[in-house]
């Protein structure tokens, strides 16, 4: 087969396309991209073997088995190239033309859909920075700022600034976003009130928000004392801050105090207290509040003689904790020791008031006829045992058997009422005589010799043979009323460590430990080893409602009023 | 010449002037004993705010003086050494105002802010001081446009040799020529790899679908191998170097946008403490 191939190229620049004839002379012709093929298509989109051209009568384009490389095996599409009836190839278009002189066949190739012009990877490469593909820099900026400035000011702001968003961001959020931390326990249920003292925007919380609740809260000194004008300058807040965690408002060490009572001198020269900086090593004796009139006076450890006062009460100590013990009415000899009379209060940290009938009167019975009954005189009032013990033998006088009545008044008879026939007139006085002259004598005997002289000072009230005073008894007292001491935290001392009055004889003796008794365990602020640190507030209250300093003072020092 | 970087910017003047602030800042810090508890509304604290705030204020600022070409006050250089090195103070400042307090507050979310500003800044500090010797090592005497342009010159050798190739060798030469592509992400670019990079994909495929071949088409086929072997080399290294210039700005997306977020934090914070004083 002789073929006549016109091969038209790509326009060229000038607008002509170059046309290149071939003459091919063959069995077949091949089609394809391979450089080898009698028709060869250099084009990328063309398989390397496409076809062939075989003669059958004329051309015939026939194609192999798809993916075969063997096109002659199996014929799965034939095309008849006639002229006028074109073949498309990939982007080449193959038409048959009637032969010239000599030939087979003629064939016109044009590349129809010529390939796209190939800008190489500089084309691909496009957005090359991250600038490029316009990550939001400013956006994210503007985003941000506008979200914390809505979220974080706007909305919380809302309730304080009484913005009309207020109701709708107080049920959302509120101004929980500006809390600085977490409340006192006894404050949080005011953790979303902040206008409960935050009373009033940009300026300080007032003293007044806080006393609001804390009405009976004491001042450290009263407002009408001229040393108030000493505190002109402090508010609440000056030594409580809150929302500094849920423990304490204030820092519980001395630089307060020590702030003032260091030199107090110089904030008040005139002053009578003394200075303190650290109970080790700076603090005075301790001063005792000793009774007086119906008052108190202040007296200070160690400043001459032993502290005593006048506690009307006859009561020896040593005798009382005799370590053989104390003869009792009918135990034989009793073994007392503190706790037997002094009883824990309910908060266990101080004590109950001695009773007599509770803590005495088991040992010191107030019977005043134990030969005919075992009945005892009332204790607390005279009046009422001289009663009772006249009433006694009137009624002993009346009814007395023959028995009681010669152990009551020592001759042989019995009473008036007991005797056969109305007694005579002389009986009847001789009787009533006998059992007030009985009544008078052991009154004065229970209360002047045997009973009631053994602890308390008696007065005879002028003008009446039967009427005693006697003098009131001050034996529970608050000894340091400016100090705090919790008696359940010191349970496991022995009480003597403390409180020595193994040998005391009077009820008067003042029994309190001295700070160097104090300090055999507690040190200061920084405590050396082994020591309890102990700073002011340990012992002390800061809110007195009753200034330590004169302790008669009893009117309230509340800082509201 | 030898070269300084700015953080050796007039003979470390600036860390010098940090280093004594940090020291002041920390001293006074110590020697304070507050109320309560050390935080922002003592006297040191609101010191330590103000001056933090300042801090915060004239930092920013930075952004504007670089802008002003024709500014005087003091070089870019100095300002930016200063930049970093007061930067790095406010973290201690900062801290200290706070007395270590940190809540879920918008007090907190200033302070965090403020510490996430100075990170992205320190890994900014760390890029243009190690980026630019790996952009070096990496480029040579070439540059983004030259790696480009030896591409592309090797396409064109690789499709007139590879075009008498069997279909399968030369689908995958193909492949890469038409479907290479440079940053088609900013994750591409960052990664500054392409997982799907047919001239990959054609390195690793071409030696097992060559083995058949034999004669002029082994021959063929080596020259064609090596080429991609070289374009897959141009492309790594052009890759790499778009990752570089992508880190150089990356921070910069983070640091801008946080330090505006921190400035809206610290009105809303002083603000919001003055209110409730």
């Amino acid at each position: 087969m002789k073929v006549l191939i016109e091969q038209h190229g790509a326009p060229g620049p000038g607008g002509r396309a170059p046309v290149l004839r071939r003459t091919v002379q063959a069995e077949w012709i091949r089609v394809g991209r391979h450089a080898s093929s009698e028709l060869h298509l250099p084009d990328p989109r063309v398989p390397l073997a496409k076809g062939m051209i075989v003669d059958r009568d004329g051309p015939v384009y026939i194609e192999g088995e798809a993916g075969s490389h063997d096109i002659t095996r199996k014929t799965v599409h034939a095309v008849r190239l006639k002229p006028g009836v074109p073949l498309e190839i990939g982007p080449y278009r193959i038409e048959a033309k009637p032969p010239p002189e000599g030939y087979d066949a003629a064939l016109e190739v044009r590349l129809v859909h010529p390939l796209p012009a190939a800008g190489g990877l500089a084309s691909q490469a496009s957005r090359l920075t991250l600038a490029a593909h316009r990550l939001p820099k400013r956006g994210a900026a503007w985003a941000l700022a506008i979200a914390i400035l809505l979220l974080g000011f706007a909305v919380p702001a809302g309730r304080v600034l009484h913005a009309p968003w207020h109701a709708a961001a107080d049920s959302a959020v509120g101004d929980r976003l500006w809390d600085p931390g977490p409340l006192i326990l006894a404050h949080q249920p005011l953790a979303t009130k902040c206008g409960a003292c935050h009373q009033v925007a940009f300026r300080h919380v007032k003293d007044a928000a806080c006393l609001e609740c804390h009405r009976t809260v004491g001042a450290h000194v009263p407002a009408r004392l001229e040393q108030a004008a000493l505190f002109g300058e402090s508010r609440c807040a000056s030594c409580h801050r809150d929302h500094k965690g849920a423990h304490a408002t204030f820092r519980d060490d001395d630089r307060f105090c020590i702030a003032c009572h260091r030199d107090l001198h110089r904030e008040k020269r005139d002053t009578a207290l003394e200075d303190v900086s650290d109970f080790a090593h700076a603090h005075p004796a301790f001063s005792i509040a000793l009774p007086q009139g119906e008052g108190v006076r202040l007296v200070r450890q160690g400043e001459g003689a032993t502290l005593a006062y006048a506690s009307n009460l006859h009561f020896p100590h040593a005798k009382h904790l005799d370590p053989q013990g104390v003869k009792s009415p009918d135990k034989g000899r009793v073994k007392l020791d503190c706790a037997s009379c002094h009883h824990p209060d309910a908060s266990k940290r101080g004590f109950e008031p001695i009773s007599m009938a509770r803590d005495c009167q088991s040992c010191h019975r107030l019977r005043f006829e134990p030969a005919v009954s075992e009945r005892e005189a009332p204790h607390g009032n005279p009046g009422e045992a001289v009663a009772m013990i006249e009433d006694f033998y009137a009624n002993l006088a009346l009814r007395g058997t023959p028995d009681s009545f010669q152990k009551a008044f020592g001759v042989r008879g019995e009473g008036l009422l007991r005797r056969v026939g109305e007694p005579e007139e002389a009986q009847r006085t001789g009787a009533l005589r006998m059992a007030q002259a009985k009544a008078q004598k052991v009154a004065h005997d229970l209360f002047e010799v045997r009973v009631c002289k053994t602890c308390h000072r008696l007065t005879r009230e002028a003008g009446s043979a039967l009427a005693w005073k006697v003098a009131p008894v001050r034996t529970s007292h608050h000894w340091m009323p400016a100090a705090r001491f919790d008696h359940r935290a010191h349970a496991s001392t022995p009480c003597a460590d403390c409180h020595d009055v193994a040998r005391s004889r009077d009820a008067g003796e003042v029994a309190m430990p001295t700070i160097d008794t104090c300090r055999k365990c507690h040190g200061g602020a920084r405590a050396a080893a082994g020591k309890v640190p102990s700073n002011c507030m340990l012992c002390h209250a800061f809110h007195d409602a009753r200034h330590p300093w004169t302790p008669n003072d009893v009117e309230r020092t509340a800082l509201a009023h | 010449m030898r070269h300084y970087s700015i953080l050796e910017y007039g003979n470390f003047r600036w860390l010098k002037l940090g280093l004594v602030l940090c020291a002041a800042v920390a001293l006074a810090y110590l020697l304070h004993h507050p109320a309560v508890a050390p935080y922002g509304g003592t006297w040191l604290g609101y010191t330590l705010g103000t001056l933090g705030a300042v801090l915060i204020l004239w930092l920013l600022w930075y952004g504007v003086r670089k802008r002003r070409y024709r500014s005087n006050a003091g070089s870019l250089q100095g300002w930016l050494s200063a930049h970093v090195y007061l930067g790095t103070a406010l973290v201690l400042v900062a801290t200290l105002h706070a007395g270590f307090q940190v809540g879920w507050n918008v007090h907190t979310l200033a302070y965090v802010l403020t510490l996430a500003v100075v990170a992205s800044g320190f890994f900014g500090v760390y890029v243009y001081l190690r980026v630019p010797t790996l952009m070096t090592e990496n480029l040579g005497e070439e540059t983004l446009e030259s790696l480009l342009l030896g591409v592309g010159d090797v396409d064109r050798e690789m499709r007139d040799k590879a075009i008498s190739l069997p279909d399968d060798l030369f689908a995958l030469v193909d492949r890469s020529i038409s479907g290479t592509r440079l940053g088609p992400s900013a994750l591409r670019l960052l990664a500054g790899a392409d997982p799907a990079c047919p001239t990959a994909a054609a390195v690793r495929d071409w030696p097992r679908l060559a083995r058949r071949l034999t004669g002029d088409a082994a021959k063929l086929d080596k020259e064609v191998f090596g080429l991609l072997l070289r374009k897959h080399e141009l492309l790594t290294r052009a890759r790499r170097t778009l990752r570089h210039k992508a880190l150089l700005d990356l921070w910069l997306y983070v640091h801008v946008p946080l330090a505006v977020a921190l400035l809206a934090a610290l009105i809303a914070h002083v603000v919001s403490v003055f209110i409730y004083w």
